[in-house]
């Protein structure tokens, strides 16, 4: 048999397949079924979600129940491991960054929902893979629903103003990045930035807490400065010149934010500029879209942007939720059936419609969609929101192995350590001493 | 003769101070006294005011001791919200299940711990005193593992139900209110026993109507507390329920209501609110039952 | 055998036996089995005997964890007890018929149940709208980091803590002060004793049984208090706030390594049954004394 053949066969079968599937699927689905999503940071953005969901349930006429889980108060978390070891619970959770990995051995494996996905829709990242998958089997399909870009999101008066910068010029709506502007917005960059406004009475919020936009932002500082405690063999670096050079940078630029920083929590940041007393947060448009709401005049002044690029890269802290079946649970033809059916692209339009912009879907073909650049107040601030050019989409641990990286993340060592060199005021050596313990911790089986 | 005047004269001035000093320390008393209830009722006030409040309001960031825009929003939205009403019933279910339960079981133990002495009853009694100190923080990982382990074993849903807490509540009320039921049994005069014995009364009629009766204060005391209890407990709940509708009210309150949605502070003030009323209620008519099982473990025996 | 039946002991048995059940199985089972949980590893499929043990003991973060356990339970009930007794002194100084209403107010913290209540001081220490740090700016000083700062943080425990404690201990000092016969202040007062004299020689021996025993009960529940830390600050900043049982919660239950969280529970027996101990003593005694 010769290449040719096999691959136009392969092409055939996907092709067959990739027609039939939906209505393939649905054939055997029925009973009732349990989903737990993430609870949407943006108003309305769960009713998107839950009439998609009701339209599949009554076609299907599956007794379908949805619960909204926060993430707040790591609610979610809490539910995902209470539920792996209890073995029993919904039949479908949203499983955020490391969760959907770390929970490889309870999770149904999806790669016929996902392999089929990527054929229709293109490839969905290496990122996406890299914490979608564990041994060669997809165990989530990359979610729509809470997939987000966790990027600047600022105040143009306030940059203009003090800052001495025009975002809108560096990143003008609707056309590419102004590249002499754009490469001028490194991380020391920002820091002069995050000087000025803190003098002129507006700091920036980024939190430096242990919940997860607080380990994503300083996820992003540490990749950028090629800091990286665990290598993605496994083997420990935290004590490597970049962490040090990047504490040190922490430690600047924790001079110029608020002094509670340590004790946000996701929420504070939101608060933080909603409230009109910061220049700048790390944060997805939930914040601007509560803005739009309660605080329209801040909400006409923000503008969301890619990150500051470093000397390892412009990286942006991406944070990819997967929608996963656990292994035990009783209608699983139902469950892939209802993730197949909010994959497809008119699914998809709806969900990125709800949430205002926030969704991010994962397959390269579904970010077309024109919201990006049509939504406003101001018009165009969402437009460099979806990951383009020299960006490198990045989740706060990469590239360490899945088991430690996932407790890097629950346990927020890369902030602590921040918090213990800065607010605690330790001596550098004691604060790797540290960290280096904690990972060895986190080696445990 | 003189010396009697001045002793009078001394006597007076004497009472004079005494009752000057008396007016002094009154005075301090209710200043004092005022200090510190502001202090302890400024965050149920403070929580008041904000669940009258808008979270368009409260984004301003506006004056936080007053209201300037009040509404009854938050507090319609919460009771006609299907997921607040079933934590409200979902906490009135187990609340009075568990008091059902515990009240059974202590005044059934109390009643043989105080008055029948059989082998092992003295350690039995400070066995249990002693299971009181064992704290929930203690065993809700242990209880977890187990209802975890016999979930798998017999498909019967141990996890993730609110009629779990039933079953676990009761360790935390058991002890505590046979300890107070003892104390009032043990109080009762033995002379009544003997007549009723003699009169030919068996043991179960002994304590049905003779010792409830007379012990019905302390009786009250401990439905209160195994109430209250059961209504406030918060670790075994977060750990032990995770879906929305199995929630009681202290966790749905703190993990539900507490979301994305930034400036809910009005409706989680407000779902607070509600949540505390129950046992507010309660104390405000029956205050002297309260207090009385409170000190009931102390000043008894 | 219905002889046995009817025999006093049986029934008293009979009758003691549902408190026995729920006792074994639901309170001693699950402590013994906490212990075996405490020897397994990470996944609860090897034994690994006092592993877990000497990994925590080799922790910073757990000898912090002990540091804070201690040092929040014994200031928090020094606190509360000495609350309690000044208030309890101001309500029985005020007319009996006044003080049943001063009492109602007072008892209020110790009703709502501490979730609830703990949400409002969050509220209240927030850090973009803390209601105290309004009070604050008006009056010129800075906003207070109030959860935000380690210190602040642990004061901020501590005070909520103390709110709802204290009101506890009022009550149980007020029932032992009415029940100080008041002949003896005035024999003390004809001997020309000052206020402070009295205190000294007359109320605090008479009331030594009630503070020991309230200040040894609260001691214990405050040790193992949850609630309030884990609305409060989960733990945080950096982990300086966390006691026992909300470190046991996170690595437990959060974590996914429940041997180990069972070993962070453990750690309370040792310095719970040393305070049981001295509870149990000083009931004794008192039942002598009464």
């Amino acid at each position: 048999m010769t290449s040719g053949t096999f691959d136009r066969r392969r092409f055939l079968a996907a092709a067959a397949a990739v027609s039939a599937a939906p209505y393939v699927r649905t054939s055997r689905a029925a009973g009732s079924l349990n989903v737990g999503f993430w609870d949407h940071w943006v108003p309305g953005a769960n009713d998107g979600l839950t009439k998609l969901c009701n339209e599949w349930a009554a076609k299907e006429k599956v007794d379908l129940k949805i619960d909204f889980i926060t993430s707040q108060g790591q609610k979610l978390l809490l539910t995902i491991t209470s539920e792996s070891q209890a073995k029993s619970g919904h039949d479908v959770l949203s499983l955020p960054t490391w969760y959907a990995a770390a929970q490889a051995k309870n999770l149904e494996p999806v790669d016929d929902i996902v392999q089929t996905l990527i054929a229709q829709y293109g490839s969905a990242g290496a990122g996406v893979e890299y914490l979608g998958k564990q041994d060669g089997h997809w165990l989530g399909v990359p979610a729509t629903a809470g997939s987000q870009m966790k990027g600047p999101c600022a105040r143009i008066d306030l940059f203009r103003q003090h800052a001495g910068i025009e975002l809108t010029k560096m990143y003008p709506p609707g056309a590419p990045p102004d590249k002499v502007l754009a490469d001028k917005w490194t991380w020391d960059a920002f820091l002069v930035a995050a000087q000025k406004c803190h003098k002129a009475g507006f700091p920036f919020g980024i939190g430096m807490g242990q919940t997860a936009d607080s380990v994503d932002s300083a996820g992003a500082i540490f990749a950028a400065h090629g800091a990286h405690l665990v290598d993605a063999k496994g083997n420990i670096t935290v004590n490597s010149d970049a962490v040090r050079q990047t504490l040190e940078y922490c430690k600047k630029l924790v001079q110029f934010l608020p002094p509670d920083v340590f004790a946000w929590d996701d929420a504070s940041n939101n608060k933080w500029l909603i409230s009109g007393k910061g220049a700048l947060i790390m944060n997805p448009p939930s914040a601007w879209a509560v803005a739009k709401r309660d605080n329209p005049k801040v909400a006409e002044q923000l503008w969301t942007l890619p990150s500051p690029k470093g000397p390892q890269g412009r990286y942006q802290p991406n944070i990819p939720f997967y929608w996963g079946i656990w292994k035990f649970s009783k209608n699983k033809a139902a469950a892939k059936s209802l993730l197949t059916y909010l994959s497809q692209r008119s699914a998809v339009e709806q969900l990125v419609q709800a949430s205002g912009g926030y969704d991010m879907p994962a397959f390269a073909g579904l970010r077309d969609f024109k919201i990006w650049s049509e939504v406003g107040p101001p018009k165009g601030t969402l437009s460099h929101y979806p990951p383009t050019g020299d960006q490198i989409v990045h989740m706060s641990g990469a590239p360490a192995p899945v088991p430690i990286a996932t407790q890097m993340y629950s346990q927020a060592t890369l902030t602590k350590m921040v918090a213990k060199f800065t607010q605690g005021g330790e001596p550098m050596d004691k604060v790797i001493a540290w960290a280096n313990s904690e990972l060895e911790g986190f080696m445990r089986v | 003769m003189a010396a009697q005047a001045t002793l009078d004269r001394v006597a007076h001035a004497h009472h004079g101070s005494v009752r000057r000093d008396r007016r002094r320390a009154l005075i301090w008393s209710y200043v004092f006294l005022l200090i510190f209830v502001i202090f302890f009722l400024t965050p149920p006030i403070y929580m008041f005011i904000t669940s009258l409040k808008t979270s368009a309001e409260i984004s301003t960031g506006s004056m936080p001791w007053w209201v300037s825009d009040p509404t009854l929003s938050n507090y319609v939205e919460l009771l006609t919200s299907p997921i607040y009403l079933t934590f409200f019933r979902n906490s009135v279910m187990v609340a009075l299940l568990v008091v059902v339960v515990t009240m059974l079981v202590s005044i059934l133990a109390a009643f043989s711990l105080a008055r029948m002495k059989f082998w092992g009853s003295a350690t039995l009694a400070t066995g249990v005193f002693l299971t009181y100190l064992i704290p929930d923080t203690l065993l809700f990982i242990p209880l977890f593992k187990i209802f975890a382990y016999l979930n798998e074993l017999t498909g019967i849903e141990f996890i993730n139900r609110w009629w779990i807490l039933v079953i676990v509540y009761p360790t935390l009320t058991i002890p505590f209110c046979t300890w107070i039921m003892i104390g009032y049994f043990s109080s009762i005069p033995k002379e009544l026993d003997e007549a009723a014995l003699i009169d030919g009364a068996g043991y179960l009629q002994l304590l049905t109507k003779i010792f409830i009766p007379v012990a019905l204060p302390g009786i009250i005391a401990a439905t209160i507390f195994a109430f209250t209890v059961s209504w406030a407990q918060f670790l075994y709940p977060l750990a032990f329920t995770t879906s929305t509708d199995q929630l009681v009210l202290p966790v749905g309150i703190v993990t539900t209501l507490i979301k994305g949605d930034v400036f809910n502070w009005g409706q989680i003030m407000t779902g607070a609110l509600l949540g505390a009323a129950p046992p507010l209620i309660i104390y405000a008519f029956l205050m002297d039952y309260y207090i009385a099982g409170l000190t009931a473990g102390a000043t008894k025996g | 055998m219905k002889k046995f039946l009817r025999r006093k002991s049986t029934i008293a048995l009979v009758m003691a036996l549902p408190l026995i059940v729920v006792i074994t199985s639901l309170v001693i089972y699950p402590a013994f089995f906490s212990i075996y949980l405490a020897t397994l590893n990470k996944s609860m499929e090897h034994f690994v005997g006092l592993g877990n043990f000497s990994f925590l003991f080799k922790r910073e973060t757990f000898w912090m964890v002990v540091k804070q356990s201690i040092i929040f339970a014994v200031s928090a009930v020094l606190f509360k007890a000495l609350i309690g007794f000044f208030v309890a002194h101001c309500v029985h100084n005020v007319p009996t018929r006044g003080q049943r209403k001063w009492r109602g107010m007072l008892l209020v913290p110790w009703v709502i149940p501490p979730a609830m209540s703990t949400l409002a001081w969050l509220w209240l220490f927030d850090p973009s709208y803390s209601a105290f740090n309004w009070l604050l700016e008006r009056i010129g000083v800075g906003p207070v980091p109030w959860l935000g700062d380690p210190y602040w943080a642990r004061f901020a425990v501590i005070l909520v803590n103390v709110w709802v404690g204290a009101p506890f201990f009022m009550i149980m000092y007020l029932a032992a002060l009415k029940s100080v016969p008041e002949q003896l202040y005035e024999a003390a007062a004809i001997d020309g004793a000052n206020w402070w004299q009295k205190m000294w020689y007359v109320t605090l021996p008479m009331m030594r049984n009630i503070i020991a025993i309230t200040a040894l009960f609260s001691l214990i529940v405050t040790f193992a208090n949850f609630d309030i830390v884990r609305v409060l600050t989960a733990g945080g900043p950096v982990d300086q706030t966390h006691v026992f049982a909300t470190y046991a919660f996170n690595l437990g239950i959060q974590g996914n390594d429940i041997p180990l969280g069972a070993c962070v529970s453990l750690f309370m027996l040792p310095i719970l049954a040393v305070a049981a101990i001295f509870i149990l003593r000083d009931i004794g005694r008192r039942g002598n004394e009464a």
